[in-house]
């Protein structure tokens, strides 16, 4: 389970957090919609310290921090737990895709690399890659590089699984190879959640869909209840100007 | 100079001048390799914005590279001892191939930090972020993501700077080194013919420069092994 509590955090004078609280429960997929600039990216990397927040506390199953006191040592605990897909897939690039895999569960995890490879193979299976086991990132396509960056983000089977608008970098045509893994690995019950622009994604694959605007979490409930049945002005806005055909009941 | 121009005698200086070839390998190996390391951490004050260091990396640097390196020689062999002879120890007479070689490192090392600090700061930052969240630590982050990929980018100027420094290492027979450069100076006494002489060393100096750049460019192939094609041509 992660619990957020009241995340702020700001940049210089701008105020980009204002108090975020999030439960996330074992299992759940959270899909976090909201305008660009309502801090979005900013949260997901706040849950992990990429960014460091000004105030609040983060709690992964059995680590709690409040955030302006986390040592580093609590710093990398709470990041074993937690794994990122980045929209720009950052693999690292000397390494081949299978290395790609196996870096953190040998660096971070201690597996013999032995064991490693084996973790890699099946994640390979599972993103359809195995035959790109030796190539390098370079030689990628965008959608193969992200569902790589995927397959590392779920080899080192994290408490959760932060994804930050995934499919945003890629060519229109390569997005739905990319969004079908996603949707694969949800079925096998791992926390996720998604910064996404993909609205239809988001209603299938999500139990629960978080609106964000201007750095507080404006709204939150089901699917059906954002996409169907708004309460907030600003989510209405928001939804009509993204989906055109969206009607909501009154 | 005595006599006519001679030209066997430029194909029988090199046999009697390939012997001290060993004292500028030498001179180069430990001066580049000493060189590369401590070019690494005079790179990371400037890199990290490490407050007091990063100002004296920066006029060390500086200094380096607005200096001869034939002063720098003759500073570190008439100063070193001094300096040294302050804390009661006499160096006055250690074998100047050590002075050598510390101011050839001294010097490789300013190169090279530089080469490094901007090779490092080209590597996307993003690899980074996505090691950390993994779990690396910073040092495990340098050591495998980074380091590795800024050593790529950095190898080019760092076999151009090698080569140079190769070549400077001739200006080492001046505080006394036997190398092939005093070598050459002997047999020109000797022989009182002094372009042949020269023209043997000139041979020998690049066919080994041609030697090493066949070398570093095999290496830089090695490096590049992950890059697709349109990434080289860059
Ligand atoms: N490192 C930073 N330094 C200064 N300002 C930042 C930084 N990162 C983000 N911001 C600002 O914080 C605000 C929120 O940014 P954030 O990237 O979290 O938005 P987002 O919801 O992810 O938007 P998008 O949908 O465009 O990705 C923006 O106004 C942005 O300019
Ligand atoms: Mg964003």
């Amino acid at each position: 389970m992660i619990q957020l509590t009241n995340i702020h955090k700001s940049f210089g004078k701008t105020d980009v957090l204002k108090g975020i609280d999030l439960q996330v429960n074992k299992g759940d997929i959270i899909s976090i919609l909201g305008p660009s600039g309502s801090g979005k990216t900013t949260l997901l990397r706040c849950i992990n310290f990429l960014e460091k927040a000004n105030e609040g506390s983060i709690e992964i199953d059995d680590i709690a921090l409040d955030v302006r006191h986390a040592t580093k040592k609590e710093i990398v605990a709470l990041r074993k737990k937690t794994a990122m897909v980045f929209q720009s897939y950052n693999l690292f690039q000397h390494k081949t895709v299978l290395q790609n895999i196996t870096e953190g569960l040998v660096v971070v995890q201690k597996k013999n690399e032995k064991e490693a490879n084996e973790i890699a193979k099946t994640m390979l299976a599972k993103i359809g890659l195995e035959h790109k086991a030796d190539a390098f990132p370079s030689s990628l396509s965008g959608g193969q590089q992200q569902r790589v960056g995927i397959a590392r983000a779920l080899a080192l089977n994290p408490e959760v699984i932060l994804f930050d608008e995934p499919t945003s970098a890629l060519d229109p045509e390569l997005v739905g190879e990319v969004l079908d893994v996603i949707r694969k690995i949800a079925k096998e019950g791992i926390t996720m959640i998604i910064v996404t622009h993909e609205m239809n994604f988001a209603r299938d694959i999500s139990n629960r869909v978080v609106f964000m605007d201007g750095g507080v979490v404006v709204e939150e409930g089901t699917p059906r209840q954002i996409f169907n049945n708004p309460k907030n002005d600003r989510t209405k806005q928001f939804l009509r100007r993204l989906v055109p055909e969206f009607t909501y009941e009154i | 100079m005595g006599g006519s121009f001679d030209p066997s005698l430029i194909f029988n200086s090199i046999p009697k001048l390939l012997p001290y070839l060993h004292i500028t390998i030498e001179i180069l190996a430990l001066s580049v390799g000493i060189g590369l390391l401590l070019g690494i951490l005079i790179a990371m004050p400037k890199l990290y914005h490490i407050p007091i260091l990063k100002e004296i990396v920066t006029v060390y640097i500086s200094f380096i590279r607005g200096t001869p390196i034939l002063i720098q020689l003759f500073l570190v062999f008439y100063g070193l001892p001094v300096i040294i002879g302050q804390l009661g120890i006499d160096i006055t007479r250690m074998d100047p191939f050590y002075f050598v070689i510390i101011t050839y490192t001294l010097s490789n090392a300013a190169s090279f930090a530089e080469i490094f600090r901007g090779a490092i700061s080209s590597v996307d930052y993003g690899q980074t972020e996505a090691a950390y969240s993994v779990g690396f630590t910073p040092w495990q982050n340098f050591y495998r993501i980074v380091f590795p990929q800024a050593f790529r980018v950095a190898f080019p100027n760092i076999a151009n700077t090698s080569i140079s420094s190769l070549k400077d290492t001739s200006l080492a027979f001046s505080i006394g080194v036997m190398d092939m450069m005093g070598r050459g100076e002997t047999l020109i006494t000797a022989t009182a013919h002094a372009v042949e002489i020269y023209i043997s060393l000139a041979i020998i100096y690049y066919v080994v420069v041609l030697i090493f750049e066949r070398g570093f460019k095999w290496i830089e192939h090695y490096l590049n092994r992950y890059l697709v094609k349109d990434e080289l041509s860059m």
